[in-house]
């Protein structure tokens, strides 16, 4: 793979004369992408540069979780980068002919900062930055939700990237037409009696349809695992493969839920603001209250829930072989409760 | 409880994960031995669990037989060693005989049926809800009292650790 990575960083450092890869190494844990870290050191006439990189790759389709484009998310990058001010690293190309890597990838800059974000809480040596760096994180999510969709996504590519049926025209199609793809989907993720819960999540989303707010860029995995941070600050905010026009909520929620998951403490930060909701209220304007962040907490969990299961159907059936989603099978369980709670399941306790 | 992905589906899918993702990478003999004795482990207890209870249940009405048939045997012996083999008979060998557990794929099969039927119960109930039928909430009410207590000892029982892993 080494070489057929040179031959894509010649194509991004054209004045190069000289190019060596260095410290090519898979990271574990990406859960939808193969991703490997590296150094390129370019060499050219004006001297010699050390650029540190990531690799993303697509696995092959029968075991990929989410069914994205490298190119969408190459072109929502550098829109990003062009018209605001998101900590977020250069995308320097895309490679969507298979031959090369055998799968669709991408070549991202590798930011700076600390990825285990988990030392911001409980014992954690950075739990002092906690509030500082989720402050920082809550004015990065309030500038991506207040940016202008039409200078990012000119060509209308993120109002459906999964093809899935979804029309953004407005915000009442919009909720209509995702959570029709959410029951629409249940078959595909049907594998046991007990999804049960989940069908009856998508129904109770289409019974219980809340206020309208404009329709803004989500990130669409919004979750402790997506930021690095370096002192009080925010460094980066990373993996915007599943990002799309959606609801601001979308992202509360989904945070709501991962912060379960992770087992970390997003949303109680900045204390002093009383917590990431509050704050994002204060900033926005947008008076989303609890029961609002319930509904697309969800609504989030939903969303994500029809491509992993999925995943886990498609293995159950004997489509692959790949373990993660037997794996997911287990550690997704730790929300649940929390789910079955907001659907107000008898017998769950609190 | 889940059927699916059944527990010899997820064994099954260790195994070939060892195989697959860990073993080509292993450069340690020594460790390379630990994960092909793991997988044979594993696979034996596959084979295990199929029959577990059964032969557990079987062997334990066998054995009472056994007993008995013993003190028939030595009948017409005298002695402590012989009344000892009486006693045994005449206690742990008798009483009821413990029930054969029906086979798993056969309870699995019963189980699936009747869970995806409360699973069409409610899509019933929601055409109903969505029509205005409001004793239709009563019924999602039992379906949902069902399912809710059901699979927090699911979460209970299966889960592992405080978060998912490799993930920040």
């Amino acid at each position: 793979m080494e070489s057929q990575l040179l031959e894509l960083l010649r194509e991004y450092f054209p004045e190069a004369e000289h190019i060596e890869v260095t410290g090519f190494e898979p990271i574990p844990g990406g859960y939808s992408r193969e991703t490997y870290r590296f150094d390129a050191v370019v060499t050219s006439p004006a001297g010699e540069e050390h650029h540190p990189l990531i690799l993303r790759k697509d696995p092959p389709p029968a075991v990929s979780i989410l069914q994205t484009s490298r190119e969408i998310e190459h072109d929502l990058i550098e829109a990003l980068r062009l018209h605001t001010n998101l900590p977020i690293g250069r995308s320097l190309g895309h490679e969507m002919d298979p031959e090369r890597f055998g799968e669709p990838a991408m070549v991202i800059q590798r930011m700076h900062g600390n990825s285990q974000t988990s030392d911001l809480f409980h014992d954690g040596p950075d739990v002092h930055h906690a509030d500082d760096v989720m402050r920082h994180l809550c004015e990065v999510l309030v500038e991506l939700h207040t940016t202008d969709v039409s200078k990012i996504d000119p060509h209308g590519r993120l109002a459906d990237p999964r093809n899935a049926g979804i029309d953004a025209t407005t915000w009442d199609t919009y909720m209509e037409t995702t959570v029709d793809y959410y029951i629409r989907s249940f078959p595909t993720i049907n594998t046991d009696p007990t999804m049960t819960f989940a069908l009856d999540l998508f129904l109770t989303l289409r019974r219980d349809i809340p206020r309208p707010l404009p329709l803004v860029l989500v990130h669409g995995d919004f979750n402790p695992a997506n930021f690095l941070y370096e002192g009080g600050k925010v460094t980066a905010l990373i993996d915007w493969e599943n990002a799309r026009i959606g609801d601001p909520r979308e992202d509360l929620g989904w945070m709501t839920t991962m912060d379960i998951l992770s087992n970390t403490n997003v949303m109680a930060h900045p204390v002093d603001e009383g917590g990431f909701l509050a704050y994002y209220n204060k900033l926005t304007g947008f008076e989303i209250t609890q029961d609002e962040v319930d509904y697309f907490t969800l609504f989030g969990t939903a969303n994500i829930a029809v491509p992993v299961n999925g995943a886990i159907k498609r293995r159950v059936d004997g489509e692959s072989v790949e373990f993660m989603p037997l794996y997911l099978v287990q550690s997704s369980l730790g929300t649940v409760p929390n789910l079955l709670r907001l659907l107000d399941y008898p017998g769950v306790p609190a | 409880m889940n059927t699916s992905p059944s527990i010899d589906q997820m064994l099954e899918g260790v195994l070939i994960s060892i195989g697959n993702d860990i073993l080509p990478n292993v450069v340690n003999p020594k460790a390379a031995a630990s994960a092909q004795m793991m997988q044979s482990v594993i696979q034996g207890i596959r084979q295990l669990l199929p029959v577990y209870d059964q032969y557990l249940a079987e062997e334990h009405n066998q054995m009472m037989e056994v007993l008995r048939d013993v003190a028939g045997a030595i009948g017409g012996s005298s002695g402590a060693a012989a009344d000892r083999i009486r006693e045994r008979a005449a206690t742990l060998g008798q009483g009821d005989e413990v029930p054969i557990p029906i086979g798993r794929d056969v309870l699995m099969d019963a189980h699936r049926e009747l869970g995806f039927a409360l699973q069409e119960s409610m899509i019933d109930l929601d055409e109903l809800q969505r029509a205005g039928d409001d004793a239709a909430d009563a019924g999602l009410e039992m379906i949902r009292g069902h399912f809710g207590p059901r699979i927090v000892r699911d979460v209970q029982t299966f889960l592992v650790g405080d978060a998912l892993l490799g993930r920040g």
